[in-house]
């Protein structure tokens, strides 16, 4: 039991990144359906990061290759972020088809970028070694405070940075004076371009950074959760998880703090599967549709409510050219 | 006046574009694309065989034999038979990214028809209803989210992305039902197969291409010049403006929907029926995403749209030679130049609706009509109105 919570934890925290990257994104009024593929293209830099470090030197400073996996893994999330973020922003294209395009692309990279530039000859070996030994390094304390140890301070540090990022969105968002501009560009930039905000700023700002916390997501999959082992569908499991980060933005009702709960649960419904014992491959596949009939769940009783808490920001999907009345 | 400081890029959006233009506009992104990919492939390939080999690779590997030829055409037509379906659908500003989850279930509905009735019933039965089975779980697969947003305004594009996920593992679910050793995979059924029709590679790509071939100009008369068709593009326009003409917003979303669903369900009953006579999770091939691209592309016309899809299997297929030309592993190459091809088409998007003007350049946008008429008569067809439309502002 205290095992599969933990577990819960380390997945659901996969989801609250990718979840506050598109919660941001999504307040400046861009619906990001690249997320998908920006979790995979930081799964990939983090890798590059941490493989950069051992070529450097055999043994690598714990401190340093953590850090150039989260640096590399933001950089490249972040880059095609800024790709997205050109696209629909300068050039004002459509925002559905753009995000496909993303998620296309960056799976596609990321597929071939592994396996070709990053797991060469020993690679593997320095990342699970870098996954296990530095990327899970528990909190000091996490053996001896018994089953609080386990559950709370037993985890790596992508762990802990995944909730403070949260919280530290969801203060942004509702208390700061940046947040307040960036929430009144997703409900309407033309007034608040009116009253002298820079909105492009503003959204460039809002997609690269939503982008670059999303793809620590892909990185925290990859080194945390799996420890290091990339496997050869490595795309493709960050990909579905991806769209459920997408559901979850709507699960949270565009809310970081409330997203820390709701990822530990999607965590929970996702690895639940292999946490029963004698279950046969016809049982799993059931199992595996929970999280995604959940969220249609979600989406139903949200959409009936209809109440105004619970509603996307008004220009969501919209592109903003000011000329236009 | 003088202190005024004027933007350096000043954007407007054009009144109007000549076919021709807008046409030059998109080959000369796709042809920075594929030059830009062919420079960063033989650049980076463990086997170069240079610039142009790239082209080379490419064009052999769409064309080269007479069975590759078939494979190219068996691929248009099935993802334009996808991009047909969702057409339907976003015409009406209905955002269905279900495809893949339609197509697998189109799938599904035939496999478990071929296992359980292939052999016991005569041929013709089984495939009458396989063909009936795939229709119904494909619309079915649309018709439950477009039900929602019918009546809730429940957010579709999500709906429609989960229940990818949900036919995929219900797909998951018979195949480890039927096959119970764990590896996931199916063979291929014989009985209840689709007849081949002529030898080898054709066999399977001659039905495909006539069935889709047939959907595209029914689909492309519906949208243009039926009653149904009319409601579907008035919808898109504007939901109220359709209530107050009187049309039954609700109905048209919901019977839509069926069609979209059940056409994706058709290119399952090929899939399965005839082209692999099995079913597997990845059958859809990511069709359902690459059909949005290819209607985008194709500016929701069936019949450009046939082009696109043309063009995109030309390079999926020619991708696979030159990946094994120039000696990579991965075959994921090619989702790599098919996205940038979709950044640099996306992006021209962009030149086509509107102008650029940069101040101090003979471009300059200025409020004064007699400049304004000056302005390099190549880009503006109509001078005149453009300068009048710029005076009033």
């Amino acid at each position: 039991m205290i095992s599969f919570l933990t577990s819960a934890i380390e997945f659901g925290v996969i989801f609250l990144l990718g979840c506050v990257g598109e919660i941001l994104t999504e307040k400046s009024g861009h619906l990001n359906l690249g997320i998908p593929g920006i979790m995979c293209m930081g799964a990939a830099g983090g890798c590059l990061g941490v493989k950069l470090c051992y070529l450097a030197s055999p043994t690598p400073n714990a401190f340093l290759v953590v850090l150039m996996g989260i640096l590399f893994a933001m950089l490249f999330a972040g880059a095609l972020g800024g790709i997205y973020g050109v696209l629909t922003v300068s050039l004002r294209s459509n925002q559905n088809v753009t995000g496909l395009a993303c998620t296309i692309f960056g799976v596609g990279f990321t597929s071939f970028f592994l396996n070709n530039a990053v797991l060469t000859e020993g690679v593997s070996a320095n990342l699970s070694q870098a996954g296990l030994n530095f990327f899970n390094a528990p909190l000091p304390g996490a053996n001896s405070l018994g089953w609080f140890g386990t559950i709370f301070l037993n985890h790596g540090v992508l762990v802990y940075l995944a909730i403070v990022i949260a919280v530290i969105a969801a203060v942004t968002l509702r208390y700061t004076k940046a947040g307040l501009n960036l929430r009144a560009i997703g409900e309407s930039p033309a007034t608040a371009d009116a009253v002298g905000i820079n909105v492009t700023r503003y959204k460039y700002t809002a997609i690269i950074l939503g982008a670059a916390v999303a793809g620590l997501g892909g990185l925290t999959y990859v080194m945390d959760y799996m420890n290091g082992i990339v496997g050869s569908t490595v795309d493709q499991t960050i990909q579905g998880i991806g769209w459920l980060c997408i559901a979850l933005v709507i699960f949270t009702m565009w809310r970081p703090a409330l997203a820390i709960l709701g990822s530990i649960l999607f965590g929970a419904l996702y690895i639940l599967a292999s946490y029963i014992k004698g279950i046969s491959f016809v049982q799993m596949s059931l199992l595996n549709m929970i999280p995604f009939a959940v969220t249609i769940l979600v989406l139903i009783v949200t959409s009936i409510i209809g109440n105004r808490e619970t509603q996307p920001p008004a220009s969501l999907g919209l592109s903003y050219f000011r000329e236009d009345r | 006046m003088k202190n005024i400081k004027e933007p350096f890029i000043h954007i407007t959006r054009r009144e109007h574009m000549p076919l021709w233009q807008g046409l030059l506009i998109r080959v000369a992104a796709v042809v920075v694309a594929l030059v830009l990919s062919a420079i960063l492939i033989s650049a980076a390939a463990p086997k170069s065989q240079g610039f142009f080999g790239f082209f080379g690779s490419l064009f052999s590997g769409a064309f080269g034999t007479e069975r590759r030829i078939w494979l190219l055409f068996q691929n248009t037509f099935l993802l334009l038979g996808v991009a047909v379906a969702l057409v339907v659908a976003f015409k009406m500003k209905f955002w269905n990214l279900g495809g893949n989850g339609q197509i697998l279930m189109g799938c599904l509905a035939s496999a478990i028809c071929m296992y359980y009735l292939g052999g016991k019933l005569p041929d013709p039965v089984v495939w009458l209803l396989m063909l009936v089975s795939s229709l119904v779980a494909g619309g079915l697969w649309a018709v439950i989210p477009a039900i929602f947003k019918a009546f809730f305004n429940t957010n579709e594009s999500l709906f429609t992305l989960m229940m990818n996920y949900i036919a995929m593992y219900l797909v998951s679910f018979f195949i480890s039902l039927w096959y119970p050793n764990g590896t996931g995979a199916m063979p291929p059924l014989t009985d209840g197969a689709l007849p081949a029709i002529g030898e080898g590679a054709m066999s399977r790509a001659i039905l495909p291409v006539i069935v889709f071939a047939i959907v595209t100009l029914v689909i492309y008369a519906y949208l243009r010049f039926s009653k149904h068709g009319y409601e579907i593009a008035l919808i898109g326009d504007s939901k109220n403006t359709a209530r107050y003409a009187g049309i039954n917003v609700k109905k048209v979303i919901i019977r839509t929907l069926i069609l979209s669903g059940a056409l994706c369900g058709l290119v399952g009953f090929v899939l399965t029926g005839s082209v692999n006579r099995m079913v597997s999770t990845s059958m859809d091939g990511n069709m359902g995403f690459t059909g949005i691209m290819v209607a985008w592309m194709g500016k929701l016309d069936p019949l450009i749209m046939a082009g696109v899809s043309l063009f995109i299997n030309f390079l999926e297929r020619g991708m696979a030679q030159v990946i094994t030309d120039f000696g990579f592993t991965s075959e994921a190459l090619s989702d790599i130049v098919v996205g940038l091809i979709y950044f640099f088409f996306i992006g021209c998007e962009f030149f086509i609706l509107y102008r650029v003007h940069f101040a101090g350049s003979k471009n300059k946008r200025t409020p004064s009509p007699e400049i304004a008429e000056g302005e390099a008569p190549k880009e503006t067809p109509l001078p005149e109105e453009e300068g009048a439309k710029e005076a009033r502002s």
